[in-house]
C-alpha cells in the first residue's frame, strides 16, 4: 500500500490546511515549551540556596523560575497533547513545501524585509558610521522593494532619486536630532 | 466634602499649569503625530508611544509624559481614519470599526463616519477622564491596603485575565504568552538578594532585558515584518460629505455612548487587556440592546459610535492602574509606566501620599489630548488623510531606522538593538501563531513584582500558604483567576451550563 503524503505545512490561508499548519505549530510550540521549561527547572535546582547568609529556604532565587516553569511545562503538556489528538505531529514538511512557501510574494518580501533590517541593526551599525550604515540601509530599502521587472529606465532612475533624496535626509534628520538635540553618542 | 474641594483644586491647578506656549506646542505637535502613528497601517499605539519614549529622554518628567499621553490619545483616535476608508484598522483598538466605519464610506458618508469616530473618541475619552479622576484617587488609597500576598494574585490575576481576554479563542495561548513574559522577567539580578539569574556572566543581562527596546521589538520591528508580508492596502475614494459630527448623534445614542464609556473605563482599568477588547465589548453590548440591530455590519452609525467611544474609554481607564498600582491596563499604557520609571516618577500605591498633583496632572493631560482630537477631528480631517498616500516602502525603513536608534539612545548599547532585533523576530513568530503581545508585555512589567512579593508573602508566614488564599482581597482575586481558568476548560464550561439550566430551567443553552 503506497504510503499516504502528509499534509504540506504550508498555510495557504483560512482553511482545513491552514489549522493543520497550526496543530504542527503548537505541537512544535508545545515541545519547544517542555524543553525551555525542563531547562529553568534545572537551572533554578542549580540556583544557591545561600544557606551561608542564613536565608530563609522560601526566598532563595530559584523559587520563582521553578514555580514558572511548572505552568509552564502543564501549559506545554496541553498543547502537545490536544495537537497529537489532532494529528499535528504527523504533519509532513518537505522540500517541495519550503519551496512553495519561499515562492509565495509574501514571503519573500518577508525574508527581504528580516535580511535588510538584520543586515543593517545587527551588522552595519557598530562597525560602519552611522550615517553610512543608515544611508545605505534606507536607499537599499527603497530601491529593493520599488525596483520592478521590465522597469523603464527613466523610471528606475527616478526611483534612485528618490531613494537616494530620502537616505540623504532621514540620515541627516535622525542624526542631528539624536546627536545634537539628545546629546546621544551615535554608535 | 473638602477632599473632594481639594482634588478639584489639584485639577484646576494642573490644568493652569498645561497652559503655557511651551506646553501647548507640545500637545498640538504629539497629538498630531500620535493622529498620523495611528493612521497609518501598521503603526500602533504601543509602537508610537514606545518609539517616542526614546526622544523624551532628556525632557522635564511632566512635559515628557504629556507627549506620551498626547500621543497615545491620538493614536487610538487616528486609527479610525484608517479603517474607515481603508477597511484596515490603523491599530489593533479600531478594528471594531472598520465594521460599520467601512460600509458607510462605501455608502459615500466617510466624512459622517469621520465625525461619528470623533464624536465617540471625545466623548469616550471624557467619560473615562471622569472616572480616572474620581477613581484614582479612591484606588490609590485602597491600595494601601495591598501587601504581598495581594500584589502576587494581582500580578497573577493581570496575567490570567488579560491572557484569557485577548485571546478568546484559544485562551491557553494568551496565557503561555503571559508566563513566557514573567519567565523573561527573570532573566538579571533579583531584587532579594542580588543572585544574578539566567546571565551566565553576561553584564549586558544583569539588569534584566531592557524594557523599551523589547517593546520597541515587539511592537515596532515586528510590525514591521509583518506589515511589509502583507499586500499593499487600497486607499477608498476620498470623502466628500461633511465630517462635522452631528449633534443629533449623541442626542439619539447617548445612552450607547454612555454605556460604551462605562466598558471602556472598566476594560481599561483591568490588567493588560487594552483598547481592542474595549472597542470589541463595546460594540457587542451596543449590537445586544440596539433597536436596529440589523443595521450592524452594514453600516450602523451606532455600532461604529459604540466602537470608537469603547476604545478612547479604554485610555484613560487604563492609566489608572498604572497610576495606582504601577500596574499596566494595556499595552501602549505598559510603555507609559516603563516611560515613568525612566524620568523618575514612582508609580504605585505611595503616589496619593507622595505626589497626588501627578495624578491630577495627569488627568489634565488626557483632557487637554481630548481637546486636541477634537480640534484636529474638526479642522484637519481631510488634509490629515494624505499621510495614508505614504507608500510603506519609503515609511518603513524610516520607522526602523527609529526602532535601531531608539533601543540604542536609551543606555547607548550596541546589545539593546539586539535585544530589539531578538523581540522583533520572537514577537512576529507568536503573533503569526496566535499568541497575544499584550499579555507578554505585561508579564515582562509584573515579573519582578510577582518574584519579590511571592517570596516575601512566603518569608513573612514561614512557609504558610493560608494568607495567600483567606485574605478578602487575596479572595476575590484567585477565585475569578481560577474562575476564568475553569470557563476555559470545554468539560467544566458545558457542566457549569448543564447546572444553570437545572436551576434556571428557562435559561437559553448558549447562555454563560
Amino acid at each position: 500500500m503506497a504510503r499516504e503524503r502528509a499534509a504540506p505545512f504550508v498555510c495557504p490561508g483560512i482553511s482545513g490546511a491552514w489549522f493543520m499548519c497550526m496543530f504542527k505549530a503548537d505541537f512544535l510550540t508545545g515541545l519547544a515549551l517542555l524543553l525551555v521549561s525542563a531547562f529553568v527547572l534545572i537551572e533554578s535546582w542549580h540556583m544557591p540556596r545561600l544557606e551561608h547568609l542564613k536565608v530563609h529556604p522560601l526566598s532563595v532565587p530559584g523559587i520563582v523560575p521553578a514555580f514558572l516553569a511548572v505552568v509552564l511545562l502543564v501549559f506545554g503538556l496541553v498543547l502537545v497533547g490536544r495537537s497529537i489528538r489532532a494529528g499535528g505531529h504527523r504533519v509532513g514538511f518537505n522540500r517541495d513545501d519550503l519551496r512553495r512557501v519561499l515562492a509565495q510574494p509574501g514571503n519573500q518580501r518577508l525574508l527581504l524585509t528580516a535580511a535588510l533590517t538584520i543586515g543593517y541593526a545587527g551588522i552595519l551599525i557598530g562597525n560602519t558610521p552611522y550615517w553610512l550604515a543608515t544611508g545605505i540601509f534606507i536607499f537599499l530599502f527603497v530601491v529593493a522593494f520599488e525596483w520592478r521587472r521590465g522597469m523603464a529606465v527613466r523610471e528606475f532612475r527616478r526611483m534612485g532619486l528618490v531613494a537616494g533624496i530620502l537616505a540623504i535626509i532621514i540620515t541627516a534628520a535622525v542624526a542631528l536630532a539624536f546627536e545634537r538635540l539628545f546629546l546621544v553618542t551615535l554608535p | 466634602m473638602g477632599v473632594l474641594l481639594d482634588n478639584l483644586g489639584l485639577f484646576l491647578g494642573a490644568i493652569t499649569g498645561f497652559l503655557t506656549p511651551l506646553a501647548l506646542f507640545h500637545i498640538l505637535w504629539s497629538t498630531l503625530l500620535g493622529i498620523v502613528i495611528g493612521a497609518l497601517p501598521g503603526l500602533t499605539a504601543t509602537m508610537g508611544v514606545a518609539l517616542i519614549t526614546t526622544l523624551t529622554y532628556k525632557l522635564p518628567p511632566e512635559l515628557a509624559i504629556l507627549i506620551l499621553i498626547c500621543v497615545y490619545v491620538g493614536a487610538i483616535y487616528g486609527g479610525s481614519r484608517t479603517a474607515i476608508l481603508l477597511n484596515i484598522p490603523g491599530t489593533p483598538a479600531n478594528a471594531a470599526t472598520t465594521l460599520d466605519g467601512f460600509p458607510l464610506a462605501k455608502q459615500g458618508l466617510a466624512g459622517r463616519a469621520m465625525g461619528v469616530a470623533t464624536t465617540g473618541s471625545v466623548l469616550g475619552s471624557v467619560i473615562g477622564i471622569f472616572f480616572l479622576a474620581t477613581l484614582a484617587p479612591i484606588l490609590g488609597n485602597y491600595a494601601l491596603k495591598f501587601q504581598s500576598f495581594e500584589f502576587f494574585w494581582l500580578a497573577i490575576f493581570g496575567i490570567v485575565i488579560s491572557g484569557h481576554l485577548t485571546a478568546l479563542d484559544d485562551p491557553i495561548k494568551g496565557w503561555i504568552a503571559g508566563f513566557l513574559g514573567l519567565m523573561t522577567a527573570m532573566v538579571g539580578q533579583e531584587g532579594i538578594h542580588a543572585y544574578e539569574r539566567f546571565t551566565y556572566g553576561t553584564t549586558e543581562l544583569l539588569g534584566g532585558f531592557a524594557l523599551i527596546p523589547a517593546m520597541v521589538g515587539a511592537f515596532g520591528f515586528a510590525e514591521v515584518l509583518s506589515v511589509m508580508r502583507n499586500p499593499q492596502a487600497e486607499m477608498a475614494d476620498n470623502p466628500q460629505d461633511s465630517v462635522i459630527p452631528k449633534l443629533a448623534d449623541i442626542t439619539r445614542y447617548w445612552r450607547t455612548i454612555i454605556r460604551s464609556g462605562l466598558i471602556g473605563t472598566i476594560i481599561g482599568i483591568i490588567p493588560g487587556v487594552g483598547e481592542d477588547i474595549g472597542a470589541w465589548v463595546s460594540y457587542a453590548a451596543a449590537r445586544r440592546k440596539s433597536k436596529e440591530r440589523e443595521k450592524f455590519g452594514k453600516g450602523s452609525v451606532e455600532g461604529l459610535m459604540a466602537a470608537e467611544t469603547g476604545n478612547n474609554a479604554v485610555v484613560p481607564g487604563a492609566i489608572i492602574p498604572v497610576l495606582t498600582l504601577a500596574i499596566p491596563g494595556s499595552a501602549p499604557a505598559a510603555v507609559l509606566l516603563a516611560a515613568m520609571f525612566i524620568h523618575g516618577i514612582r508609580p504605585g500605591p505611595m503616589i496619593m501620599v507622595e505626589s497626588p498633583q501627578f495624578v491630577y496632572q495627569v488627568v489634565a493631560m488626557v483632557f487637554f489630548a481630548t481637546l486636541a482630537i477634537l480640534v484636529y477631528g474638526l479642522a484637519l480631517t481631510k488634509p490629515l488623510l494624505k499621510v495614508l498616500a505614504i507608500p510603506r516602502t519609503r515609511l518603513l525603513p524610516v520607522v526602523f531606522v527609529l526602532c535601531t536608534i531608539g533601543s540604542y539612545a536609551i543606555t547607548n548599547r550596541i546589545f539593546d538593538i539586539w535585544v530589539m532585533i531578538g523581540f522583533g523576530i520572537a514577537g512576529y513568530i507568536l503573533r503569526q501563531m496566535k499568541y497575544p503581545m499584550a499579555p507578554l508585555v505585561l508579564g515582562i512589567i509584573l515579573g519582578d513584582l510577582l518574584d519579590k512579593n511571592l517570596r516575601r508573602g512566603l518569608v513573612l508566614t514561614d512557609g504558610d500558604l493560608t494568607p495567600f488564599f483567606t485574605r478578602p482581597i487575596c479572595l476575590v482575586l484567585w477565585l475569578v483567576t481560577l474562575s476564568s481558568i475553569l470557563m476555559s476548560i470545554g468539560p467544566f464550561r458545558n457542566a457549569l451550563q448543564r447546572a444553570v439550566r437545572v436551576v434556571w430551567p428557562g435559561t437559553r443553552r448558549d447562555a454563560g
